[in-house]
């Protein structure tokens, strides 16, 4: 499979301090990567280059063969990138309609115009998640776990193709984690490409063909989730090394 | 009832200026200090236009509306843009040197006597209890026609849906593919047409002068801040609340026996901010950078 995004030697420092160095890695079209590692090793920075907030160092990042390393976030969404937020990017004051509709506003004319009738996809979107018949509340009314599902469902339908998923079990109950796993799966049957960035390494077993592990900025472990489970530097990495070795 | 319809006309003014200005700090978290000049800028730019070039009102009106738009398209973009990523208290400082360098230039440009964009007499009409001008009568029309507007825009129109997303989360709103940095501008210049639009009625209803500028934009900014930060409704309501106790203030005779002389009417919008600060430090709607 082609290489849908493409990391090279990024490296990003801010202060004087490392946060990324020399991170460099493929990511094929349709393929599910967990990322990683302890709090501070640079996974949420490492996102947020990836979606633009900030410009790495030294480095680059092509997506779809295009170097995307200096373009501005808003010409990445556009660009097929969308991102899922640790703490709800959701507009809670916006109704669960105008949430979607926003996003779907938002896309070049041209596409916008593929989509058709914007209002019958904003319906079917909040379908697909069960919250059609909340449509007129405010988005601030659901829980964690549906707000989630709402701006997963959102990023899906505004035609995205590269999913950048900042701790999507974070802050949602146990019965919703199992949803928001499932609409996982849904985006990869549908040939989407997800990076998720999570704490719950079972949840990334379950669902990530390879997993990326970064310790201070740097990647440590790369490979399957069960080739990476086995490996005595993840321990080392989470619980510190054993010091009667 | 004469008190009532002087604190519509004031709050109408007031609520133009601090309707924008407040629009400006939902979106960017930023304050502007250099609005009162503005203000200013439209007025002279208009009397200018209609009493210097001999133009006609219906072109003098465009060109000072015209000179405020781009004046806040300068103070975005050389101002507020290169500082406010940086640190979202440093436009403080840079838009406080604008606006002294606009009070330098307006006196050099304009000269220090007040001015008025109308030599005419002014058709007032007599209702009895109150008088009321054409011109002002226009104020409180317009402002009436704009908060309508601009509150359909907000609700029931793309732009407006994209306004509220960029407030209530900006990241979330770029990674969906609005164009943020672009709204900032449009924004900021938005409000510097509505405050080049309250300065040409300054200068149509009375007299422009250079003074004007300060405590322009202490009344702006203490209706924002009354009004709950970011809250745009909150502020205009508090344009309304302010222009009215001022009346009140200087219009009664306290106690049957004496008045409050007009020079204390200024003071009025700074014992306002301290009394809701001390009562509701949040300020009197609720406060946040969200347009609901």
């Amino acid at each position: 499979m082609s290489a849908i995004l493409t990391l090279s030697r990024v490296s990003l420092s801010l202060n004087g301090q490392h946060i990324l160095r020399d991170v460099s890695f493929d990511v094929a079209e349709g393929e599910v990567i967990g990322v990683i590692g302890p709090n501070g090793s640079g996974k949420t920075t490492l996102f947020n280059v990836l979606s633009g907030f900030l410009k790495p160092t030294s480095g680059t990042v092509r997506f779809r063969d295009q170097d995307i390393t200096n373009l501005a976030p808003a010409r990445r969404a556009q660009c097929g990138i969308g991102r899922v937020f640790q703490n709800f990017g959701i507009f809670r004051e916006m109704t669960l309609e105008e949430n979607v509709l926003v996003a779907l506003e938002a896309l070049p004319r041209e596409q916008r115009r593929a989509l058709g009738n914007l209002n019958d996809l904003v319906r079917g979107t909040l379908n697909m998640v069960g919250l059609l018949d909340r449509a007129r509340e405010k988005a601030g009314s659901l829980s964690g776990g549906q707000m989630r599902l709402l701006e997963i469902a959102r990023t899906l339908r505004s035609g995205k193709s590269l999913f950048l998923l900042d701790e999507p079990t974070a802050g949602v109950s146990p019965k919703m984690t199992s949803q928001v796993a499932d609409l996982i799966r849904e985006l990869k049957a549908e040939g989407k490409t997800v990076l998720i960035v999570e704490h719950d390494l079972p949840f990334i077993s379950r669902i990530c063909d390879r997993v990326i592990v970064l310790d201070v900025g740097e990647i440590v472990l790369r490979g399957t989730p069960k080739e990476v489970k086995g490996e005595r530097k993840l321990q080392e990495i989470y619980f510190g090394a054993d010091p009667t070795d | 009832m004469q008190l009532l319809v002087n604190a519509l006309i004031a709050g109408s003014l007031a609520a133009l200026i601090a309707g924008g200005l407040s629009l400006v700090f939902g979106i960017l978290g930023v304050y502007n200090l250099a609005l009162g000049q503005t203000v200013l800028v439209g007025g002279f730019a208009a009397w200018w236009l209609r009493q210097v070039a001999g133009l006609p009102l219906a072109l003098a009106i465009p060109g000072g509306i015209v000179a405020g738009a781009l004046l806040s398209w300068l103070t975005f973009d050389v101002f507020i843009r290169p500082f406010y990523r940086r640190h979202i208290r440093l436009p403080l400082v840079t838009t406080i040197a604008l606006g002294m360098i606009l009070d330098g230039l307006i006196i050099l440009l304009f000269g220090e006597r007040p001015r008025a964009i109308l030599r005419e007499t002014k058709r007032v009409f007599d209702a009895g209890a109150f008088q009321i001008s054409l011109e002002q009568m226009m104020l409180i029309g317009f402002t009436l026609l704009i908060l309508a507007l601009f509150g359909w825009t907000l609700h029931h129109t793309a732009f407006g849906r994209r306004l509220r997303a960029v407030a209530q989360h900006d990241h979330a709103a770029l990674s969906v593919g609005v164009d943020a940095p672009r709204l900032h501008r449009l924004i900021v210049v938005l409000s510097g047409t509505l405050a080049a639009c309250g300065g040409i009625f300054i200068g149509i209803d009375q007299n422009l002068s250079p003074t004007l500028a300060f405590p322009l934009t202490i009344k702006a900014y203490a209706a924002v801040i009354a009004g709950g930060l970011g809250n745009v409704w909150g502020a205009i309501a508090c344009a309304f609340l302010i222009a009215l106790l001022e009346q009140l203030t200087v219009g009664i005779r306290w106690f049957g026996r004496f008045y409050v002389p007009a020079g204390y009417q200024a003071t009025i919008p700074l014992l306002f901010i301290i009394f809701i600060l001390l009562i509701k430090p949040s300020g009197l709607f609720q406060s946040g950078r969200r347009l609901g």
